[in-house]
């Protein structure tokens, strides 16, 4: 074994000499990860307590079965005891997401970049974060040390600069810039060993729930917050759908009106609307020259409302928009 | 590296509680809080053992209950829901008291029920299982006349913002550091003039040649349970005189899966190819790679999942068949697009204009008074690609579409064939409407199915509610469905669940939106069916009754018999708003008048009773 090769265990499910090579596969793709396979063993003497791990032993510990994937069965109980032979940071691969729970609560985190790479690794027994390594595989550069973006305006949006060429500006966020170091006091993961029974039994039965009507009180309401300050203001209501109040004739005739004014101007033949520059200020409405930058900025009368920005000398073209009901 | 300590759930009816998750979810990546995000339904339970910190922002369905995207998963297999888990009662009290939780609520206080959800989830979250919660809930109200808003004149947003502004704070205070390298920083917030990059964005694939990616056929890959069928029938069931088409529309199944009546199908729609050469060639930089195979920089993101991701990947085909450009733009598109308003060479004004776009474009995004956006997008239902018709100072990366870009989702229908028939049978209204826009307004799924021709083929899924499972088919059944709500009527019957069916059916005129009649006629006549109808609009034809509430109570005494002795089940099927109200409301007055119950209370109590034992059934939209 020579510097930098990590200590490996296979564990063995009894099918496994039902599929011949499988095991001389196994151990010389880890091999070419550079792991030595210092041990293996029948699931079943580990099981039995025939066999006894040590310690913080292994880099990592490889479940082989020929069971298909959504078919593996495990023995629980032995994911602590796997858990422990790990070495922190240790690897476990060959268990699927169905024994989730069983992993988190042991203290393994799950690593899934890619599906045949999905495997669990153990976390460092302490809480304290400072002392988690984190992996950077993109350094963010000094912004992030200073706590700020050399890229930055002083001030946003500064729309006044004419010249500084609003070029978009974009970060790449990494998983790795963000820590995790919201971690648990070591309570609370006791607390959720105890809760995870709970989750294990996913079964649906329809009688054992409670009845969703029993959970409104008649104290609703209380107990809420307030707001204090509100800057907005309460949207123009739209008519309900089986509006009986009258809003629903008012917002119709407010599209009808309008609709109307649109057919004031683009019902000129296509001859007639080559002639006409929209983008004159003043030719064809008033001066406010708003008219051809589209609905964002049009005023609320304006006679163009509802149809698409001009563009530059070009007239409305009707074949993109007229349209039949 | 877990980033589901910090959860954001939504459930949303109309997308508004989804738009205000994405805008908090923006805010923590900018503040480096890693976290999930995702519909309250497609939480898995077991993660909540992982979480600590859970933002709920959640709407009420009309019935009081969560959105459906709260109570179920989007997937079509079984998986139970966080609701139905919570549900349970067997769970201990203190499960969640490792969970701190802070919830607002969406609502209308014109409507009964007003915020009934979020104050469920609420009482089971933290009365019930223990959940710390950060900060009195809050309960917005649409026309702020109750609620956290009540008496103020501001709007829901201003409530969503209160909301921001607390968890922002309060998560800001605990940590207010982060980790980088090992190194213990302060935590700043990136500037909203920054794009922020996506984990995994579009690049071109250099190794697939052009010609034998264009020429493969379309498909879907990574998710199995999405099926392929092909259309045999597509045909307009309403007088073409009349203004609403609505369509008889059947699906071949390539494999033939089981289902039954009461099950749902979700059609995933596609834009138009006209739309998508429409918004290719607005962008300056999209159609030069428009049929160049890409892939993904670092794997597909979880929102591509549901449905499957298209092959072979190009832009074109994402447009078409995964970016939702035909949708009405949220704040949450504004506040991802903003900071590329930056192209001012085609501009007839320049850099004045450009400033002005990009100025308007970033008031769309932050504005907490979102009135200019809503008259600008919601209220003339102005598209995504219109928008970036007006600004055409938008230069959008193409490679991080997918970030900035909401995705097509498949759309629901009642199916109306019978027991696994193999001819899916639907019945859907195509959608067309007036807004101050010149261009009519179209649905997206429905207009893409009033396009399709016999022989196309298209994607979908079939979604199993069980509703049968709960029901007892050997009481008699009273159907009340006015117009569409006859599409899951028409698989009831087909399926000979019961010998003894009453069907309430109500349309506007006899002549011309009768869907059905033959069919129906016949089997009243046949003795298959009890059939009363009714047409709102039809004076001739329905003399004396306008509403399918009207037939119900001309028919009270006989309907109560039946629903009394013989324990008949009812369900409702059709639109939301008054209608199921109404009806409602009158069968509580025929219990009243008919039921012998000592006093009203205690007939009110017997439909509460019939809800509670699955015989008062109702799916609304």
């Amino acid at each position: 074994m020579t510097l930098g090769d990590r200590l490996g265990l296979i564990l063995i499910h009894p099918a496994v000499t039902t599929v011949p090579g499988l095991l001389e596969a196994k151990k010389l793709e880890l091999s070419k990860k550079n792991y030595v396979i210092g041990d293996q063993f029948l699931i079943n003497k580990l099981n039995d307590n025939s066999v006894t791990l040590e310690k913080d032993k292994y880099d990592l510990i490889y479940y082989l079965t020929p069971e298909k994937v959504e078919d593996i069965k495990f023995p629980v109980k032995l994911i602590p005891v796997i858990q422990s032979a790990l070495k922190t940071n240790g690897s476990f691969y060959g268990l699927t997401e169905a024994f989730k729970v069983d992993a988190l609560v042991n203290g393994f985190e799950i690593v899934s970049v890619e599906d045949n790479d999905y495997h669990w690794i153990k976390k460092a027994g302490s809480a304290n974060a400072n002392v988690v390594q984190l992996k950077t595989k993109k350094k963010l550069g000094n912004e992030v040390k200073s706590g700020k973006l050399p890229t930055f305006k002083s001030k946003l949006p500064t729309f006044k600069k004419k010249d500084a060429g609003n070029n978009e500006q974009v970060v790449k966020l990494s998983v790795e810039d963000v820590e995790d170091d919201l971690d648990d006091d070591p309570e609370v993961s006791n607390e959720l060993l105890s809760k995870a029974k709970f989750f294990n039994s996913l079964s649906l039965n329809q009688d054992a729930e409670i009845d969703e009507n029993n959970l409104i009180k008649s104290t609703d309401g209380d107990g809420i917050t307030m707001i204090t300050c509100g800057k907005t203001n309460t949207k123009k209501r739209r008519a309900c759908k089986d509006c009986t109040c009258g809003m629903k004739e008012l917002e119709e005739e407010e599209i009808d009106n309008i609709r109307t004014q649109q057919d004031k101007v683009v019902q000129f033949t296509s001859e007639e609307l080559t002639e006409i520059d929209f983008t004159i200020e003043g030719k064809l409405v008033g001066g406010c020259g708003s008219c051809s930058l589209g609905d964002a900025f049009r005023c609320s009368g304006c006679p163009y409302l509802g149809l698409p920005a001009f563009k530059p000398g070009q007239p409305i073209s009707l074949s993109s928009i007229s349209d039949d009901l | 590296m877990s980033s589901k300590k910090i959860v954001i759930l939504y459930g949303s009816e109309t997308g508004n509680a989804c738009d205000y998750a994405y805008i908090l979810s923006q805010k923590l990546n900018r503040l480096h809080f890693k976290h999930t995000i995702c519909p309250l339904g497609d939480f898995i339970p077991s993660d909540v053992l992982e979480c600590r910190y859970m933002f709920i922002i959640c709407s009420t369905s009309g019935q009081g209950e969560l959105p459906v995207n709260a109570r179920k998963s989007s997937s079509a297999t079984e998986q139970q829901s966080l609701w139905s888990f919570l549900k349970q009662k067997s769970l201990p009290h203190d499960l969640l008291n490792h969970l701190k939780v802070s919830f607002l609520g969406l609502g209308d206080s014109s409507y009964p029920h007003f915020n009934y959800a979020v104050r469920k989830l609420h009482e089971r979250f933290v009365n019930q299982l223990g959940a710390i919660e950060l900060f009195d809930r809050l309960e917005a109200d649409e026309i702020s006349m109750a609620g956290s808003n009540k008496g103020t004149g501001s709007g829901v947003e201003s409530v969503y913002f209160e909301f921001e502004r607390r968890i922002l704070k309060l998560l800001s205070e605990k940590f207010p550091t982060r980790l980088v390298n090992g190194e213990r920083i302060k935590r700043i917030a990136i500037d909203d003039e920054i794009y922020m990059e996506p984990s995994s964005y579009l690049m071109l694939d250099d190794e697939l040649d052009m010609e034998t990616s264009s020429t493969k056929p379309v498909k879907f890959k990574g998710d199995s349970s999405v099926k392929y069928g092909e259309v045999s029938k597509n045909l307009r069931i309403t007088n073409n005189e009349h203004f609403q088409d609505v369509r008889q529309f059947t699906i071949k199944m390539k494999d033939n899966e089981n289902y039954n009546p009461g099950d749902t199908i979700a059609l995933y729609p596609c834009n138009t190819d006209e739309d998508v050469e429409k918004i290719l060639k607005v962008q300056p930089e999209w159609l030069k790679v428009a049929d160049k195979p890409l892939k993904f920089s670092n794997g597909v993101q979880n929102n591509l999942l549901e449905g499957g991701v298209i092959v072979p990947l190009t832009l074109r085909n994402l447009l078409n068949y995964q970016c939702d450009i035909m949708s009405v733009p949220r704040v949450s598109f504004f506040m991802k697009v903003w900071p590329f308003a930056v192209d001012k060479s085609r501009l007839e004004k320049g850099q004045d204009q450009l400033d002005q776009q990009r100025e308007k474009l970033h008031q769309f995004a932050v504005d907490e008074d979102m009135q200019d956006l809503f008259d600008y997008c919601n209220r003339p239902r102005r598209s995504i690609l219109e928008v970036v018709e007006d600004f055409l100072s938008l230069n959008l990366p193409w490679k991080y579409i997918l970030d900035y870009m909401p995705i097509i989702k498949p759309r629901l229908f009642s199916i109306s064939s019978g027991d696994s028939d193999p001819s899916i049978d639907l019945t859907i209204a195509i959608v067309k409407y007036k807004t101050i826009l010149r261009k009519i307004r179209k649905g997206v799924c429905t207009n893409f199915v009033a396009n399709l021709k016999i022989g196309d083929e298209l994607r979908y899924k079939i979604h199993r509610n069980n509703l049968l499972d709960k029901v007892n088919c050997k009481s008699p059944f009273i159907l009340i469905s006015p117009g569409v709500g006859i599409a899951p009527m028409m698989s009831l019957i087909k399926s000979n669940i019961s010998g003894n069916i009453h069907l309430f059916f109500g349309n506007r005129f006899k002549d011309s939106d009768y869907l059905y009649q033959e069919t129906l006629e016949e089997w009243e006549k046949s003795g298959k069916i009890n059939l009363y109808t009714a047409f709102s609009r039809d004076r001739v034809n329905s003399p004396d009754v306008k509403y399918v509430q009207d037939v119900l109570w001309k028919k009270g005494q006989e309907l109560t018999e039946i629903i009394i002795n013989e324990n008949a089940n009812i369900y409702l099927c059709g639109s939301s708003g008054k209608m199921p109200i109404q009806v409602r409301l009158t069968i509580v007055e025929m219990l009243k008048k008919w039921g012998s119950f000592a006093d009203d209370k205690e007939a009110e109590a017997y439909l509460k009773k019939m809800e509670a034992d699955h015989r008062y059934l109702q799916e609304t939209w």
